[in-house]
C-alpha cells in the first residue's frame, strides 16, 4: 500500500478533479445555450446513475430486481412533496437540492431494505416479479393519494437544473461501485451473485451483502430522482412506468451484468439512440428491404464466424469489423436497388421507425453478444488490447 | 481424555416419512483424520448438511466445542470454525482462483462496508492481508500459478484442490471434506492423499471426510464411522473396520 500521505494526497486530486470535471460540463452545456441539449444532458447523466445502480444490485449481487424506476419514482416524489410544504423563496436553491438529493435517497433507501428483505427468500424469476409488483405498487399509490396529485402529478415549486449535480451523483455513485469492487468486500458481493450455498458455508452474511445491495442500489436511484424532480420541476406517475424499470434492466444486461464501465456507456447509448433518432429523415421502402436482408446475412455470418472460431483465423475483431464493412456495403447496394422496384419505392416516415431500430439493435447485440458489449470486464487498455488479440498481455497484478 | 471437537448425539433428520439420518452419534477428537463412509444414499451428506447449517437436526444434539450448533445459520457455524467443500464442486465460476480463497477469509476481515465504499486504508489493507494469505494457501494445494485464472476454467482435480484452500482460508477447526478424491486419477489420487496429511500436519486443522475409494479411507483415517440407509452400522479404526460383517455385506462386498 502507498503511504497514507500520497494516499490522501491522491484522494483530495481525484476528489478536486471530479468537481472541476462537473463544473467544465456545466460550462460546456451551458455555452451551447440549447435548452434541450441541457435537458438531455441532464436525463442522459441520471440515467447513468440509475443504470450503475440497478448494476449493483442485478449485475454485482445478482439479485434481478425490475423495479428501479419505483425507487427513482419515491425520490422524485420526496423531493418534489418536501419542497412543495416547506420551500421558502429567500432559501438557497443549491444547499435545498441537495438536503433533497439526500432525503431523496433516504426514502428510497427504505423502500429498498423493504423489497430487499423479501429477496432473502426469493430467488430469480420470482424476485423479478416481486420487485416488478412492487414498481406497479408505487405508482398506483401516488396515482390515489390526494397530496401526490393523483394520475397528475404535482409541480415542484423550485426548479432547479444542475448539470453539476448530475455528473456528480454519477461519479460519486461509479466511484462507490468501483470501489467496492476493488475490495474483498465487492468478492463477498460476487460470491453471492455465483453461488449463495457455497458463500453461506464460507461465513459470507447473505442477509448483510443482499439488503446492503438493494438499499445502497435504491438510494442511489432515489437521489437520481430528486434531481430529476428538480430539473423538470414536475413529477407525474406516467413518466415512471414499467418500461423505464425494462430500460434500465436492459442497460445493465448490454452493458454486460457487473461492468460498470459497460453499463454507463449503455446508458448514455441506450437513452440517446432513440432521442436521436427522431430526426430519422424518411425512407424507402426498398431500402429498409434491403438493409433487413443484408442485416440477417451479416448478423447470421459473423455468429458463424464466432462459433467455427479457430486459433489459426484471423483476430475475432478484424473478421467483426470486415464482415459488418461487407455487410453495410451490402446493405447500400441492395437497398439502392430493391428501392428502384415500383412497389417498393414508397416511403416511410423516419420517426416510425425510431423504435423498430432500437428493437433490432437489442436484437442483433443479444445474438452477437449475449454476454453484453463489455461482458464482466471493465474497460481498460489490457483489456483492449486482450480483445484485439495480443494473447500476452500481463494479468491483473498479485499483491505477493 | 479431552472434550471431544464435535459430537454428535442421535443426530437425526426426517424429510416427511423419510428419515435421511437416524439417530446416529460420533465423536471426533482434535487433530483426527475422521472418516465417514458408506453406500449411496446413506445420509453422509445430509450428516455434513446437518453440521455444517444447512439443515436443521430434527432431533438429537450436535456440539461443537462443547456448545449445541444445532440449527445455526451456514454463515455463523463457519465463523465458529467448521468449513467444507461440496461433493458437486461449489466455486465463484467467474472469479479467479485468487479471489474465491480471499472470499473464503473474508468472514474474518476486520473493515467495514463503509470503508470499504469509501476505498479506506482500513479496507485497502484488509483485503492486501486476505490477498497475502490467498497465495499463501494456493501455494499450499499448488495452484499459485494459476492464482489468476478464472476458476470456472481450471482442470477438474485444481478445481477440487481450490475447494480445499478456500474452505482453509475460513480458519477452520474443522475441515469437512465431501468425496475430496471424487472424478480424480490414481496418481491425483497420491497427491491428494499427501496434501490432507500435510494440511493436518501445518494448519492442525481436524478432518472430517466422505469418500467412496476404500483405498483412500483407509490410507488416510484414523477411525471410520459406517452409515447405511441413515443408520450407524460399525464405528471403530480401519482395520476393525475392513473386517466388519455387517459393513462387509452393507458396502464392501468383499474383503479389500
Amino acid at each position: 500500500m502507498k503511504s497514507p500521505a500520497k494516499f490522501w494526497l491522491t484522494r483530495i486530486v481525484s476528489v478536486v478533479l471530479a468537481i472541476v470535471g462537473a463544473f467544465a460540463a456545466q460550462g460546456a452545456i451551458d455555452g451551447m445555450k440549447n435548452s434541450f441539449v441541457a435537458l438531455l444532458f441532464v436525463l442522459a447523466g441520471l440515467y447513468v446513475t440509475l443504470a450503475v445502480s440497478l448494476n449493483l444490485i442485478n449485475g454485482i449481487t445478482g439479485q434481478f430486481s425490475m423495479g428501479h424506476a419505483a425507487f427513482y419514482m419515491i425520490g422524485a416524489y420526496t423531493a418534489a412533496l418536501i419542497t412543495k410544504l416547506a420551500w421558502k423563496s429567500q432559501m438557497n436553491p443549491m444547499a435545498w437540492v441537495l438536503l433533497m438529493i439526500v432525503a431523496g435517497a433516504i426514502t428510497a433507501a427504505l423502500a429498498g431494505l423493504l423489497v430487499g428483505i423479501p429477496s432473502l427468500r426469493l430467488r430469480g424469476d420470482y424476485l423479478a416479479v416481486v420487485t416488478l409488483g412492487f414498481g406497479e405498487i408505487v405508482k398506483i399509490i401516488a396515482k390515489n393519494q390526494e397530496v401526490l396529485g393523483k394520475a397528475y402529478g404535482m409541480n415542484n415549486p423550485l426548479k432547479y437544473q444542475s448539470i453539476f449535480l448530475v455528473v456528480l451523483l454519477a461519479i460519486l455513485c461509479i466511484a462507490v461501485c468501483r470501489n467496492l469492487l476493488k475490495t474483498a468486500h465487492g468478492l463477498s458481493f460476487l460470491a453471492v451473485r455465483e453461488d449463495e450455498i457455497a458463500s453461506a458455508a464460507m461465513g459470507v452474511n447473505l442477509t448483510k451483502v443482499k439488503v446492503s445491495a438493494f438499499v445502497l442500489g435504491s438510494a442511489f436511484a432515489g437521489a437520481a430522482g430528486a434531481l430529476y424532480s428538480h430539473g423538470l420541476a414536475f413529477v407525474s406517475p406516467e413518466s415512471f412506468s414499467m418500461d423505464m424499470s425494462f430500460l434500465i434492466v436492459t442497460m445493465v444486461v448490454l452493458g454486460g451484468t457487473g461492468s460498470i464501465t459497460g453499463t454507463s456507456i449503455a446508458a448514455i447509448v441506450l437513452f440517446l439512440i432513440p432521442e436521436k433518432l427522431r430526426d430519422l429523415s424518411n425512407v424507402k421502402m426498398g431500402m429498409i428491404v434491403g438493409i433487413g436482408i443484408a442485416l440477417i446475412i451479416t448478423v447470421a455470418l459473423i455468429k458463424r464466424a464466432q462459433d467455427h472460431y479457430h486459433k489459426s483465423s484471423p483476430p475475432k475483431a478484424v473478421v467483426v469489423i470486415g464482415l459488418t464493412i461487407a455487410g453495410i456495403m451490402l446493405a447500400a447496394g441492395l437497398g439502392a436497388g430493391l428501392a428502384n422496384i415500383p412497389g417498393l419505392a414508397a416511403e416511410v416516415a423516419g420517426s416510425k421507425l425510431r423504435t423498430v431500430l432500437l428493437a433490432v439493435t437489442l436484437v442483433v447485440l443479444m445474438l452477437l453478444r449475449p454476454q453484453g458489449i463489455f461482458g464482466h470486464h471493465e474497460f481498460s487498455w489490457s483489456w483492449v488490447q486482450k480483445v484485439l488479440g495480443k494473447k500476452n498481455v500481463p494479468n491483473v497484478e498479485v499483491a505477493a | 481424555m479431552s472434550e471431544p471437537l464435535l459430537k454428535l448425539t442421535e443426530a437425526t433428520i426426517q424429510f416427511g416419512g423419510l428419515i435421511a439420518v437416524n439417530k446416529v452419534s460420533f465423536e471426533i477428537e482434535r487433530g483426527q483424520l475422521f472418516g465417514l463412509i458408506g453406500p449411496n444414499g446413506a445420509g453422509k451428506t445430509t450428516c455434513f448438511n446437518l453440521i455444517t447449517g444447512v439443515y436443521k437436526p430434527t432431533a438429537g444434539s450436535i456440539l461443537f466445542e462443547g456448545k449445541p450448533i444445532g440449527g445455526t445459520p451456514a454463515n455463523k457455524i463457519a465463523y465458529k470454525g467448521i468449513c467444507r467443500t461440496f461433493q458437486n464442486i461449489r466455486l465463484f465460476g467467474s472469479l479467479s482462483a485468487l479471489e474465491n480463497v480471499v472470499v473464503g477469509g473474508f468472514l474474518r476481515n476486520r473493515s467495514s462496508l463503509g470503508s470499504a465504499l469509501a476505498y479506506f486504508p482500513k479496507a485497502i489493507s484488509e483485503t492486501e492481508r486476505l490477498k497475502g494469505q490467498a497465495l499463501e494457501l494456493l501455494e499450499l494445494v499448488d495452484l499459485r500459478d494459476v492464482a489468476n485464472v478464472r476458476s470456472a476454467d481450471l482442470a477438474y482435480g485444481m478445481q477440487r484442490r481450490l475447494e480445499i484452500a478456500r474452505a482453509l482460508a475460513t480458519k477452520p477447526k474443522l475441515l469437512l471434506l465431501d468425496e475430496p478424491a471424487a472424478g480424480m486419477n490414481p496418481q491425483e489420487k497420491v497427491e491428494l492423499l499427501q496434501m490432507v496429511k500435510t494440511i493436518r500436519e501445518q494448519l492442525g486443522v481436524t478432518v472430517l471426510l466422505i469418500e467412496h475409494d476404500m483405498k483412500f479411507v483407509m490410507g488416510l483415517c484414523e477411525r471410520i464411522v459406517v452409515l447405511d440407509h441413515g443408520e450407524e452400522i460399525a464405528q471403530g479404526p480401519p482395520e476393525e473396520i475392513r473386517n466388519n460383517p455387517k459393513v462387509i455385506s452393507a458396502y464392501l462386498g468383499e474383503a479389500v
